[in-house]
């Protein structure tokens, strides 16, 4: 690519990257396309009652719906519903699926998040212990911990939680969808079980440790120590904000996941349990929207992962990698 | 002479020794004790196939409903229509053992394809790689599974297969970094100046010489993951389907006496998936401890 001289070199990154965004996106769309595609069933003979159409009735059929006979004149046309907002509608309630979906994606939004925030708040505080200490007893406790985490099914540990939660309080913790008022520790248990259980803490503290040590062990850190400065001052952005970033952007789809399973345990009204509902259906327009809809969230993150990067880091910028 | 025999001796126990004494105590705990896991998996697995079962599976007792485990006859308790729990747990492992080999080998394949196109090749296929794999890096596993069930049909296979394609990415990345450090060293370099063809090279003096313990890591390492999202799959109704046993939808079964104080049920088949997740993962990475020697602390 050119590089002209007048723009800010950070500016044309940026470009380029909504660029990659936008095609990453119509990836996506192809192969959400693709599988929906191969599945097997003919919506046409379902139309009309499920009678065998022969080649010619078939034909006629197309033509008089005005459905292309390829494959890419079909996704094309998908497409071009898609960006005019038309995600169908659902085979259960007969809804447009996009309002509903954005209806219920602000819960989950805000599950999701919420259980990120958890998680970060539960494997920093090891991770630094870790990349400080070693792994000494409490360290290796603190490691095993992580690890357990990490291995416990996910459903189970939710439903103990509740089990635990009625003997104590004599209230069940769910029933957001069915509208009942919740209190504050109601509220919070669904996040707080998605953000222990939902698999990423192992992995995010061992990759922080990594970087905490790696940073810490730097010619910069190391001088900044014998002048007297504060090390942290110095080594935030390198060996903690950038880190986090990326953990964040890369274990979101893990965190939505997991969001499936404790939504569906809690009751709570969010894309996860309405996914479960339309995969039992086989409502997959629904399905469809969702998987649209989560992977956009997922490549936003990034894109928003990318733009920190290379505010904190201006030199990134200047890389001329071709992803 | 004499001096001569002694440094052998020396370096010979020193190379004896040094893996060892490189290594973490913790570390080779760590790998013992997943050993030992994978051991049981394998005798569970045979037990399975020839049927040597401690009890019969389908038998049902409904005098002895959701007994807790060291009922009598029965070592692990019973689940809720009074079947013995420890038979049906080894049986799950026959469900699980051919699919989980499936999706290993899919996630080996396709990421050892995309890793050596960028890691070998470069600049000329690094772009396509990059583009394919932060594709499948967008979607939720979870939710592409349900989409592929959905459009499809509740099936293992399915289920597997998707997982190993949403795991190529991480197994393509990995491959690609050993292959791009190893391409720059005097032998790849002397090999290509002798003229041997890549594809020799890249399989037998990359792969197989110098990465196959990085793979096997990689393996253990997903296989736990593979336990867990199976078992969550199974809970949510699209896993292994009934009457097969699943760790999975036994904890589901058992979770629906777990408000009444019916504890035992689902605990036990959860403790195994947690003891058996936990030694995949401790395999893999004492073994990565060891071997690749990641950690100089």
């Amino acid at each position: 690519m050119m590089v002209s001289r007048s723009a800010k070199p950070v500016v044309l990154y940026l470009t380029r990257e909504l660029y990659v965004t936008f095609f990453l996106l119509i990836g996506v769309s192809l192969v959400v396309f693709a599988v929906l595609y191969s599945a097997p069933g003919d919506p046409l003979a379902a139309v009309f009652g499920g009678q065998v159409l022969s080649d010619a009735q078939r034909e006629e059929m197309m033509r008089n719906l005005g459905i292309s006979n390829t494959w890419y004149g079909q996704y094309w046309s998908w497409l071009v519903k898609l960006f005019n907002g038309d995600f169908g509608t659902s085979l259960r309630s007969g809804q447009p699926v996009l309002g509903e979906v954005t209806k219920l994606a602000k819960n989950t939004f805000y599950l999701t998040f919420g259980a990120m925030f958890f998680s970060l708040m539960i494997a920093l505080p090891i991770a630094i212990y870790l990349a400080k200490r070693g792994t000494d007893r409490l360290g290796w406790v603190l490691m095993m911990f992580a690890y357990t985490t990490s291995a416990v099914p996910l459903f189970w540990s939710a439903y103990i939680v509740i089990y635990i939660y009625t003997r104590f309080f004599n209230t069940l913790p769910i029933g957001l969808a069915t509208g009942e008022s919740m209190n504050f520790t109601q509220m919070m248990l669904p996040v707080f079980m998605l953000g222990l259980g939902s698999g990423i803490i192992s992995e995010t503290v061992r990759f922080l440790r990594d970087e905490i040590s790696r940073v810490f062990s730097e010619d910069y850190v190391r001088t900044a120590r014998a002048k007297g400065v504060s090390v942290w001052k110095h080594a935030l952005t390198e060996a903690l904000i950038i880190p986090v970033s990326e953990m964040i952007a890369s274990k979101i789809p893990f965190v939505i996941g997991g969001a499936i399973i404790v939504e569906q345990i809690f009751n709570w009204p969010g894309i996860g349990r309405m996914a479960w509902q339309a995969a039992q259906d086989r409502d997959y327009p629904v399905i469809m929207c969702i998987t649209l809809v989560t992977a956009l969230i997922v490549r936003l993150t990034s894109l928003l992962q990318k733009t920190l990067y290379v505010i904190v880091n201006p030199r990134a910028s200047q890389e001329t990698k071709t992803s | 002479m004499t001096q001569y025999a002694q440094t052998q001796t020396t370096v010979s126990e020193y190379s004896e020794l040094s893996i060892l004494q490189r290594t973490d105590k913790r570390d080779i705990a760590y790998v013992v004790y997943g050993i030992v896991i994978l051991l049981m998996v394998v005798c569970a697995y045979l037990m399975a196939i020839f049927g040597w079962l401690p009890h019969d599976p389908e038998e049902m007792q409904l005098e002895l409903m959701l007994a807790g485990p060291g009922a009598p006859g029965h070592l692990l308790g019973t689940d809720f229509m009074g079947r013995d729990t420890l038979p049906r747990l080894i049986l799950v492992i026959k469900a699980y053992f051919v699919p989980g080999l499936m999706y290993i080998a899919v996630a080996i394949l396709l990421g050892g394809i995309f890793g050596i196109l960028s890691g070998y090749y470069g600049n000329k296929y690094e772009t396509v790689v990059t583009y394919i794999t932060n594709i499948i890096d967008s979607f939720p596993r979870l939710i592409l599974m349900l989409l592929v069930v959905a459009a499809f049909k509740p099936d293992i296979y399915y289920i597997m297969m998707v997982l190993g394609v949403t795991n190529a990415p991480l197994v393509s990345q990995l491959i690609k970094g050993k292959i791009s450090m190893l391409r720059q060293k005097n032998f790849v370099e002397s090999a290509i100046a002798l003229g041997i063809p890549d594809a020799r090279i890249i399989f037998k003096h990359i792969l197989w010489f110098n990465c196959r313990s990085y793979l096997i890591i990689q393996a253990t390492l997903g296989m736990g993951e593979a336990i867990l999202l199976e078992s969550a799959l199974s809970y949510l109704g699209f896993g292994v389907q009934e009457p097969t046993p699943s760790w999975g939808n036994m904890v589901q079964q058992g979770a629906n006496y777990l408000l009444q104080g019916q504890l035992w049920s689902s605990t036990i088949p959860a403790m195994a998936i947690m003891f058996t997740v936990l030694g995949f993962y401790l395999l893999g990475d004492g073994l990565n401890n060891m071997l690749e020697g990641k950690r100089q602390s």
